[in-house]
C-alpha cells in the first residue's frame, strides 16, 4: 500500500539522534490512519512526531523507519465557550492553543515548558508544570479524543460534554502512552476560565527544614493556591517556595496575607512580569543540564526528599537544580558525569521515600546504564495485552516507550 | 453450575457466605433498577481480597461468568446478575484500611460507603469530595466503577479525578496494583480506563482515594424563576463571568411539587428554581457570591433566598436530593432518565422535552445539575394503565436521542450497565464500539467479567470476535511484539 504523504527525512526530523528515512506528513486524519495501517503492514518502527520537543525521551531508538508528523493537523476545530470545552488536532501547539482561547478569556490550564509542544504530545506524555495543583494533569481535562489506529482505522471516545461515562475512556487510556498505542488525531478538553487576578508569594531559605515546615502549614491550611511549588537550585538560600494565588482581587490579596501570616520567613510578593517569570523558570527544568530526571513522593515525606537532593549534589557529586509540586511531584536537572549521573539516580530509586523515578532526558550512555522507565509493576502485563491488540506488529515507538 | 464448583466456593468462602437458596437470592437480583432482573446460580460474599481473587480464579478455570457487586444503589443495571452465574458481593470487605491526613489519602476496601470516608476525615478538617446522592448508602468499590459525580463534580471532578491507586483482581485472578499513590506513575493510564468500566475489566479490593480540605466557607442561594430558559440564562451568564460554581442545579415545576410533598424543603412558589453554591476562601465567595446574586436578579429571578447558615442551606439541599425518591408522592410510578446535553443546549432540550411531555401524556419532571448539563429527567406513569410502562420506556429512549442530537452522551453519571447498552450505537460508531470490544477482549479473554454489560450485543461489526491471536509471521519467528 502507498501512501501519498511521504517525504525522505531531515536532520531536522531525528529522533533521539536516529534520522529516519521517511516522514509521513498527513493532512487529514484518515491520511494520518493510512500511514499507521502502511507501517503496520510493512513492519516499520514508526515514531508519532508532533514539536518534537520531548523526543529524547525514552529509551534511544534502535531504529526508526518512520516518522509520522502530525505538523499539518493544527486546526482548533471548536471552541464552545458558553460549555467551556474545546475540540483541537493533535498538531496544534498548546502556545498557539491558548492564544486562540484567551479571546473569550479561558484557557486549557496546563503550562508548557516548550514553545513548539503540542497538545498530541502533551497528552501522550501527559506531561503537566505548576498548574496541575489546581487543575491536574492533561488527562484530568481530556473529555473526548479521536485515535488514528495501526489497522487504518479512525475511532472516538468520550465526546464533547464534561460529564459522560458512556463507554470505555481511550482518551485515559492513551494519556502517559508516549505514542506506543495510537495515533492521537484530535482531542476536546474542558477548559477554565482565565483567572480575574493573580499573586505570587515568593519566599527563600537557606535552611530545607524551614521550607518543609512552611509548605505543610500552608498546605493545611484553607487557603487555595493556583499553583504551589518548590525550587531549590546553588547559592546562599537555596531553596524557594512559591505560592500562586489567581481569583478576583480582593480575595487575591486576603490570601496572600492569610499565606504570610502563616510563614516562617520574609517573601515578596510579585505580580505581572515578575511573576509570570518566577513561574517560567519553575519549567526550565525540563531541558539543558545533562539529565532530567522526574519522580513523585509523599506531600509529607518532603524533608527526606530534599535530603536525598542535597545528597546527590554532597556524595554523588552532580549539580542539582530542581522544581517540584509540594503535592508531591518533581524534575530534577542535573549535570556532570554519566558514572556521577547514574550514581544520583540510583540513590533515588533506591530511596523508600520516592518513586516513579523516570529518566526523561540523558545521553545514550547514561540510558545505558541506568533504565529508563524504573521497575515495572504486575499490571504491566495488563497494558502489553492492551499493547498487543492496539498495535499488534508493536511498531509504535517501538522499544523506547514505557510498554 | 456443578455442585463441585459450589462445594469450591463454599470451602473458599465458608458455607455461610455462599447463598443459594432462592429466597436468599432474590435481593441481589436486582439493583436499584428493578425492571431488570436475573436469577444468578450462586451468590458469594468473599471476607477478603484473597478470597475474591480465588473465587475468580475458580470462576476462570471452570468457565462461570461472574458480576461484581457494591452495594447495589446502581441505576443502569450495572451488577446485574448474569444467568448460570456467580455474583460476588463485595460488602464484607469493608474495612478502613487507613486515614493518612498528612498525606491526604485515605486506603480503603471497596465496600466502605462513600459518606463514610468523610466521616472519617471530617475531625481533621478534610472531606471525600466525590457525592452522589447515594452517597450515604452505596460503595467506593460501585463508585470507582461507575466513575460516580455528583452535584459537585461541576468544580471537583468526578471519581476517576480522586482515586489514586487501585487493587484489582483480573478476570484470570491475578491481582495487580494499578495507578499510584504517588503522582506521574509513567506508561498509559489504566487506572483512568478501569474507573467507569462497570465493573468488565476487573474487581477492585483495595482503593487509595485523596482527600481535601475543607473549604472555608460555604454559600448557598435558591432562585425562583417564571421559566427554565430564564434560570438558563442566569447558568451562561455565571459561566460567563469566569466564576466555576462548586454546584448549579435546576429543578423544574414539577419536580419542586414532588419535593415539596415529600420533605417539605419550603421553596418558593415557581416554574423553575436554580440552586448555586459557591465555596472557597472567605474573601472569594463573598466577592463572587454577589456577583452571582445581581446576575440571578438581572435575569429576572422573582425570589432569591441566600441561606443564613448551615440549617437552610440543608433544607435546600434535601429538597434537591429527595427529588427523584419524592416522585413517588406525586405519580405512582417513574422512570429516572440520564442524559447529558452542552450547557449551552439545555433551553432547547428542555423545550423538546416539554413537547414530548405534552405528546405522550406522561408528566415529565426535571432535576438537573445544570453546571453540566447532566439532565434527569423522571417520567411519570402508571404501570396499571396498560401500555403506559412501555410508553415511559419510549419516551426515556427519545429523551436520550435528543440529548445525542445535541451532541450529548446517553449517560452523565449513571452509567451504561444492561439498561442502555442498545443505545450506545447513538453515540458511537461499529468502529468505535469495536475498539471497545477489543480492550475488553484483551483484559478478559474469556468474556466471563460481568458481560452483557456496556457494549451491544450482538456486535455490529463484520470482524471475528474475540482476543488476541498470533500472527503467522511471530509464529514462524519473523516479527515479535512488544
Amino acid at each position: 500500500m502507498l501512501i501519498d504523504c511521504l517525504r525522505p527525512g531531515t536532520v531536522a526530523d531525528r529522533v533521539d539522534g536516529e534520522v529516519p528515512p521517511q516522514v509521513a506528513e498527513p493532512d487529514s486524519p484518515q491520511a494520518f490512519a493510512d500511514a499507521l495501517k502502511h507501517a503496520s503492514g510493512e513492519r516499520l518502527p514508526t515514531v508519532i512526531r508532533g514539536g518534537g520537543t520531548k523526543l529524547t525521551w525514552g529509551r534511544p531508538p534502535a531504529a526508526v523507519d518512520l516518522v509520522v508528523s502530525t505538523t499539518k493537523l493544527n486546526r482548533l476545530i471548536a471552541h464552545r465557550h458558553g460549555d467551556l470545552t474545546a475540540t483541537v488536532q493533535a498538531g496544534m501547539t498548546l502556545r498557539d492553543l491558548n492564544a486562540a482561547l484567551n479571546a473569550e478569556r479561558q484557557w486549557l490550564p496546563i503550562d508548557h515548558a516548550f514553545d513548539e509542544a503540542t497538545i498530541g504530545g502533551i497528552v501522550a506524555t501527559n506531561d503537566a508544570g505548576p498548574s496541575r495543583h489546581r487543575n491536574g494533569t492533561p488527562r484530568d481535562l481530556v473529555i473526548g479524543i479521536t485515535l488514528a489506529l495501526t489497522d487504518g482505522r479512525l475511532v472516538k471516545a468520550g465526546g464533547t460534554v464534561v460529564k459522560n461515562v458512556a463507554g470505555y475512556d481511550l482518551g485515559k487510556l492513551v494519556s502517559g502512552s508516549h505514542g506506543t498505542l495510537a495515533g492521537i488525531v484530535d482531542v476536546t478538553f474542558k477548559l477554565v476560565p482565565v483567572p480575574q487576578s493573580s499573586a505570587t508569594l515568593v519566599v527563600w531559605y537557606a535552611d530545607s527544614t524551614r521550607l518543609a515546615r512552611d509548605a505543610a502549614a500552608l498546605d493545611a491550611s484553607q487557603i487555595e493556591p493556583a499553583a504551589f511549588d518548590i525550587r531549590v537550585e546553588d547559592g546562599e538560600r537555596p531553596y524557594q517556595l512559591k505560592l500562586r494565588i489567581a481569583t478576583s482581587p480582593a480575595a487575591r490579596d486576603a490570601q496572600i496575607a492569610a499565606a504570610r501570616a502563616l510563614i516562617s520567613g520574609d517573601g515578596a510578593v510579585l505580580t505581572d512580569v515578575a511573576e509570570r517569570a518566577t513561574w517560567a523558570a519553575q519549567l526550565d527544568t525540563m531541558s539543558e543540564g545533562d539529565a532530567t530526571v522526574r519522580f513523585g513522593w509523599l506531600p509529607a515525606r518532603l524533608p527526606p526528599v530534599l535530603t536525598l537532593l542535597e545528597e546527590m549534589r554532597s556524595v554523588d557529586g552532580v549539580g542539582v537544580t530542581f522544581t517540584g509540586r509540594v503535592l508531591g511531584a518533581g524534575v530534577a536537572r542535573l549535570t556532570g558525569e554519566v558514572a556521577a549521573l547514574a550514581a544520583a539516580i540510583g540513590r533515588l530509586r533506591g530511596s523508600a521515600d520516592v518513586g516513579n523515578v523516570v529518566l526523561l532526558r540523558g545521553s545514550h550512555d547514561l540510558k545505558e546504564r541506568v533504565d529508563v522507565w524504573g521497575p515495572g509493576q504486575a499490571s504491566d502485563r495488563v497494558a502489553r495485552a492492551v499493547k498487543k491488540t492496539l498495535d499488534p506488529m508493536g511498531i509504535l515507538n517501538a522499544g523506547r516507550g514505557p510498554i | 453450575m456443578t455442585d463441585q464448583v459450589v462445594q469450591r466456593l463454599r470451602s473458599i468462602c465458608g458455607d455461610a457466605a455462599v447463598l443459594r437458596e432462592p429466597v436468599q437470592l432474590l435481593t441481589y437480583e436486582c439493583d436499584a433498577l428493578p425492571h431488570l432482573r436475573e436469577k444468578p446460580a450462586v451468590v458469594v460474599l468473599p471476607a477478603s481480597a484473597s478470597e475474591v481473587q480465588q473465587v475468580v480464579q475458580l470462576c476462570s478455570a471452570e468457565g462461570v461468568p461472574f458480576v461484581a457487586r457494591g452495594h447495589g444503589t446502581g441505576l443502569s443495571g450495572g451488577a446485574l446478575p448474569v444467568p448460570g452465574g456467580v455474583v460476588i458481593c463485595l460488602a464484607r470487605l469493608n474495612r478502613v484500611l487507613d486515614i493518612d491526613i498528612a498525606n491526604k489519602r485515605v486506603t480503603v476496601e471497596p465496600g466502605v460507603t462513600n459518606l463514610e470516608i468523610t466521616k472519617q476525615v471530617a475531625p481533621f478538617g478534610y472531606y471525600y469530595a466525590p457525592d452522589p446522592s447515594s452517597q450515604q448508602v452505596c460503595s467506593i468499590g460501585g463508585n470507582v466503577a461507575e466513575n460516580s459525580g455528583g452535584a459537585h463534580c461541576l468544580k471537583y471532578g468526578f471519581t476517576v479525578h480522586h482515586v489514586l491507586e487501585a487493587e484489582a483482581v483480573m478476570p484470570d485472578g491475578e491481582i495487580v496494583r494499578i495507578g499510584s499513590s504517588l503522582p506521574d506513575a509513567p506508561g498509559p493510564d489504566l487506572l483512568g480506563v478501569l474507573i467507569g468500566s462497570e465493573g468488565t475489566l476487573a474487581i477492585v479490593t483495595k482503593v487509595v482515594v485523596r482527600i481535601l480540605r475543607k473549604p472555608e466557607t460555604v454559600q448557598t442561594l435558591l432562585a425562583a424563576y417564571n421559566s427554565t430558559s430564564e434560570a438558563g440564562a442566569a447558568v451562561s451568564e455565571i459561566i460567563a463571568a469566569g466564576i466555576v460554581p462548586a454546584a448549579v442545579e435546576m429543578m423544574d415545576a414539577l419536580a419542586i411539587r414532588a419535593a415539596e410533598a415529600a420533605v417539605h424543603p419550603n421553596f418558593p412558589p415557581a416554574d423553575t428554581v436554580l440552586i448555586v453554591e459557591l465555596d472557597g476562601p472567605a474573601a472569594e465567595v463573598r466577592e463572587l457570591f454577589a456577583t452571582v446574586e445581581a446576575i440571578c436578579r438581572r435575569t429576572g429571578s422573582t425570589v432569591v433566598e441566600v441561606a443564613q447558615n448551615d440549617e437552610q442551606r440543608m433544607r435546600i439541599w434535601r429538597g434537591r436530593k429527595a427529588a427523584f425518591a419524592a416522585m413517588g408522592r406525586v405519580s405512582p410510578n417513574y422512570y429516572v432518565q440520564d442524559g447529558v446535553v452542552p450547557r449551552t443546549k439545555l433551553p432547547e432540550v428542555l423545550g423538546r422535552i416539554r413537547a414530548l411531555s405534552e405528546r405522550s401524556g406522561l408528566g415529565i419532571g426535571n432535576v438537573f445539575h445544570a453546571g453540566d448539563g447532566n439532565l434527569h429527567p423522571l417520567i411519570c406513569y402508571d404501570e396499571r394503565i396498560p401500555g403506559q410502562s412501555a410508553l415511559a420506556e419510549e419516551v426515556a429512549g427519545e429523551i436520550l436521542q435528543y440529548c445525542v442530537d445535541a451532541g450529548g452522551s446517553i449517560t452523565g453519571e449513571h452509567g451504561v450497565g444492561a439498561d442502555k447498552k442498545d443505545y450506545m450505537p447513538r453515540m458511537f460508531s461499529a468502529d468505535d464500539l469495536d475498539v471497545m470490544q477489543q480492550l475488553r477482549d484483551a483484559v478478559d479473554p474469556q468474556r466471563l467479567c460481568n458481560p452483557g454489560k456496556v457494549l451491544p450485543t450482538p456486535r455490529l461489526c463484520g470482524e471475528v470476535p474475540g482476543p488476541y491471536r498470533e500472527h503467522p509471521v511471530e509464529k514462524a519467528g519473523l516479527a515479535e511484539r512488544f
